[in-house]
């Protein structure tokens, strides 16, 4: 193992993650002593709030409350392994999913003279570098400050060793997670078939909704101190587990039982080992990008007319049409798309079924039918120019006018955006049951932001369009998407105005509305989101001729 | 306002620059009908650009730019649907097959659905990429890729083809299929304007050849006429194009470089 390599690998991979997070390389950023601010306050901070805890414990002369206050520090101590096992997975599988896609940041050089060990070993430590190092620096350094005045160092000593390997096992493991996962989407990314396209597009959104359903669990509105009480006192049932033979060692040394602590710390130590020697040969062989061809399969080229073509879209919409609906399949990328719907849907329904007043929550019920399709055609509408990339040139260069260009565009973000405000309205009525009039009016609105919005994004997605695929595809410039974001905020607000006394009434501020005021804010509410849609997208034509008659990428 | 023209693509007075950058420094240019043009000219000398102007995928800042008899300021879009472009780098859309990648550029440009089937067929036997239409594109090898990009330029049988270095990355045997298509295309009154660095390429395909340095053309003509303006005789291409770029001082860079 060259030491040399591994930390040249490690400032490489931290530069690379920077670059991909979108942050400019500037000479202040690249300053070793401002890199190392950031940990040296988090060792600070920690000493800090050590020495408050231990100067409130010193100051209690109770000597009942201070053993009371020594077992809670004692209990937290053992938890803490666990909690940084836990928080450091959630970090560091989010960073691997935020560089996912990006070919270059995890293509490992392998024409130069590194081992994959180096290689593995450097991944390992900079995928902890960063926010989770910051974290883990305070908690340590409180501990131990905090065990000097209790007098429990060599506890406290056991126990930053404890976590410092536990955050190393959990990057380990990410490490594994994130070489499997090149392995699979690897293998699919060079295969072709509607096999290849329903594996892909299914496997990552399972993916992401188990990843995001666990955040949840862990992070949306859970009792901090009842996670720690569950974790100390249930790590004890399920000792078996190798993650948990740290937290183990540290209940036994607690106990004074010396030898099962050596034999759970060595056994934390050897499973480390293990994990570390899996990820080697797991990158040793699958952990380049672009593993051997598989193919699913192969269909006899037969081509015929697509469903858009019998729709009424010419040939070139129907081809570009069939084109963003294959790259929002098979782009990893792009993925992010579905599961930003799916995830506002369970924040919604997890919140609802929190609140005592379920049945009656029908603000919450018109939410989901109305936000998913408008949060998916506002950011459809701003990056479905932007991600066609470098390949953009085949747009400019082919006969495609800009109302054709602009048609099929805006005909795709609205069909994808009615398709996911459907799936969601299925969840969100089967779980809320709203009145059939909510649920009516909810639906249309939800077409009538829809079908607005996604002329305004596309304006703005046409007019503010970033080809830039390194480090990663931009689509669209920050600029750009600030004020889309902003203005469809403002216009989204001027479209459901005429309803704000139906949505005052279901919050019990104002009486309900007649039903013939309803049928009439909801005309006048069409009535606006038509004027909003002809007006940008004219707008969007013109950006795309503009577009099309100077596209140089 | 479609007329008759002998010239396939007549520029005049044309200008381009980016930002400090002259790109390409009022050009006047006549290429014929039917005729292989080709364009030679060191890195940076403004060939790709000269290209892009004329398909209209960039503006120029003064000029004016006529292809098959259409004014590019007024109907681009007419030029493009007769005109066939693979560029210096042809990024693919790497998420698609081969053959969904040809089906959606063939659909690009209106060909018909028998049409299509049978010229993306033959042209997928002839550049030996049969078999492999179904992988994805981000599976091809450089070559493939390159001769994919020929292959969507060609499938609308365009009357204009603009070719951004043809030739890299194929194997000998695609490249003479290339070469050859492309000489039977300028026989059926074809135009192709191909810029390249491969001066053996350019002296042995094309009928007149056009030198570009910093932007301007020194100098146009057949292989003759370029060595009487050169002033050497029975000289091959390449030492016509270093004199006339000012660039036969390589054997004193060279020995710089060894010493």
């Amino acid at each position: 193992m060259n030491w040399h390599h591994v930390l040249k690998l490690i400032s490489v991979d931290i530069k690379s993650g920077r670059l991909i997070r979108g942050q400019r390389l500037r000479r202040y950023r690249e300053s070793r002593v401002l890199q190392y601010v950031m940990y040296g306050g988090s060792c600070l901070l920690g000493i800090a709030v050590g020495l408050l805890v231990g100067t409130v414990y010193s100051g209690v002369t109770d000597p009942e409350m201070k053993t009371g206050l020594l077992l809670n520090v004692k209990v937290l101590f053992i938890a803490a392994p666990t909690l940084v096992l836990t928080y450091s997975l959630i970090f560091t599988m989010m960073r691997q999913i935020q560089r996912a896609g990006i070919t270059a940041s995890i293509q490992p050089p392998y024409w130069l003279p590194i081992t994959w060990g180096e290689h593995t070993l450097a991944a390992i430590v900079a995928n902890l570098i960063g926010v989770q190092l910051a974290a883990l620096l305070a908690i340590v350094s409180t501990i131990g400050t905090v065990s000097i005045f209790l007098g429990e160092t060599p506890l406290a000593a056991l126990t930053i060793f404890a976590l410092l390997a536990v955050a190393l096992l959990a990057s380990a493991t990410t490490e594994i997670f994130r070489i499997l996962q090149v392995r699979l989407t690897g293998a699919v990314y060079k295969t072709s078939g509607k096999a290849a396209i329903w594996v892909r597009f299914f496997g990552s959104l399972l993916l992401f909704i188990a990843f995001y359903a666990v955040y949840f669990f862990f992070t949306s509105g859970a009792n901090f101190v009842a996670i720690i009480d569950v974790f100390a006192s249930g790590q004890t049932t399920v000792w078996f587990i190798p993650y948990l033979w740290l937290g183990m060692a540290l209940f036994s040394f607690m106990n004074s039982r010396v030898v099962d602590t050596a034999l759970f710390s060595l056994g934390a130590l050897a499973f480390l080992g293990a994990l570390f020697t899996v990820a080697v040969k797991l990158n040793s062989r699958f952990g380049l990008y672009e593993p051997p061809a598989i193919r699913i399969s192969r269909e006899a080229y037969a081509p015929r007319p697509s469903i858009w073509s019998r729709l009424g879209f010419s040939l070139p919409e129907a081809a570009i049409m069939r084109k963003d609906f294959r790259a929002f399949t098979r782009r990893r990328e792009l993925m992010y798309f579905f599961v930003l719907p799916i995830l506002i849907t369970m924040i919604f329904v997890m919140s609802l079924t929190r609140t005592p007043y379920f049945e009656a929550s029908s603000v919450f019920s018109a939410l989901i039918l109305l936000v998913p399709g408008a949060s998916m055609a506002l950011m459809l509408g701003s990056v479905i120019i932007g991600q066609e990339g470098a390949p953009v040139w085949h747009l400019s260069s082919s006969p495609v006018a800009a109302e054709s260009l602009v048609k099929c565009k805006f005909a795709f973000i609205v069909i994808f955006s009615c398709a996911v405000t459907l799936a969601c309205s299925i969840v969100g009525i089967l779980i809320v049951r709203p009145s059939p009039t909510l649920m009516l009016a909810a639906l249309i609105e939800s077409i009538f932001l829809i079908i607005s919005l996604s002329a305004v994004s596309l304006g703005a997605g046409i007019k503010g369009a970033s080809f830039v695929e390194v480090p990663r595809p931009r689509m669209i410039s920050p600029r750009a998407g600030l004020i889309n974001t902003i203005t469809c905020a403002l216009l989204a607000g001027v479209i459901l105005a005429p309803l704000i006394p139906y949505a005052g009434a279901m919050l019990g501020l104002l009486d309900p509305p007649s039903q013939s005021y309803t049928s009439l804010a909801l005309a006048v509410s069409g009535a606006i989101a038509a004027i909003v849609t002809y007006g940008f997208y004219r707008i969007a034509v013109k950006n795309a001729e503009d577009l099309l008659a100077e596209v140089d990428t | 306002m479609t007329t008759v023209f002998k010239s396939a693509v007549k520029l005049k007075e044309v200008a381009k620059r980016y930002a400090d950058v002259v790109a390409v420094d009022y050009v006047d240019l006549d290429v014929r009908k039917g005729e292989i043009f080709g364009l030679l000219g060191p890195n940076g000398s403004g060939k790709s650009t000269l290209l892009k102007l004329i398909l209209g995928l960039v503006k120029p800042d003064a000029g004016f730019v006529n292809v098959l008899g259409i004014e590019a300021a007024e109907n681009p879009v007419a030029i493009k649907a007769q005109a066939g472009y693979v560029p210096e780098v042809p990024r693919l859309y790497e998420f698609l097959t081969g053959m969904e990648y040809l089906d959606f550029t063939a659909d690009l440009y209106n060909v018909g659905i028998t049409e299509k089937k049978a010229r993306i067929s033959e042209y997928l036997k002839a550049l030996e990429l049969e078999g492999r239409e179904g992988d994805m594109i981000s599976a091809y090898s450089l070559g493939m890729k390159q001769k994919t990009a020929l292959i969507s330029a060609f499938v609308h049988r365009p009357q204009l083809l603009l070719l951004d270095e043809p030739l890299s990355g194929l194997d000998p045997r695609s490249a003479k299929i290339i070469k050859d298509l492309l000489r039977e295309l300028a026989s059926k009154g074809v135009t192709t304007i191909l810029s390249t660095h491969i001066l053996e390429i350019a002296q042995a395909m094309c009928d007149r050849i056009a030198i570009m340095y910093e932007g301007r053309l020194l100098a146009i003509g057949s292989m003759e006429e370029l060595r009487a303006k050169a002033r050497l005789p029975g000289s091959n291409l390449e030492e016509i194009f270093l004199t006339l770029t000012g660039t036969s001082d390589i054997r004193d860079v060279v020995e710089a470089l060894m010493e």
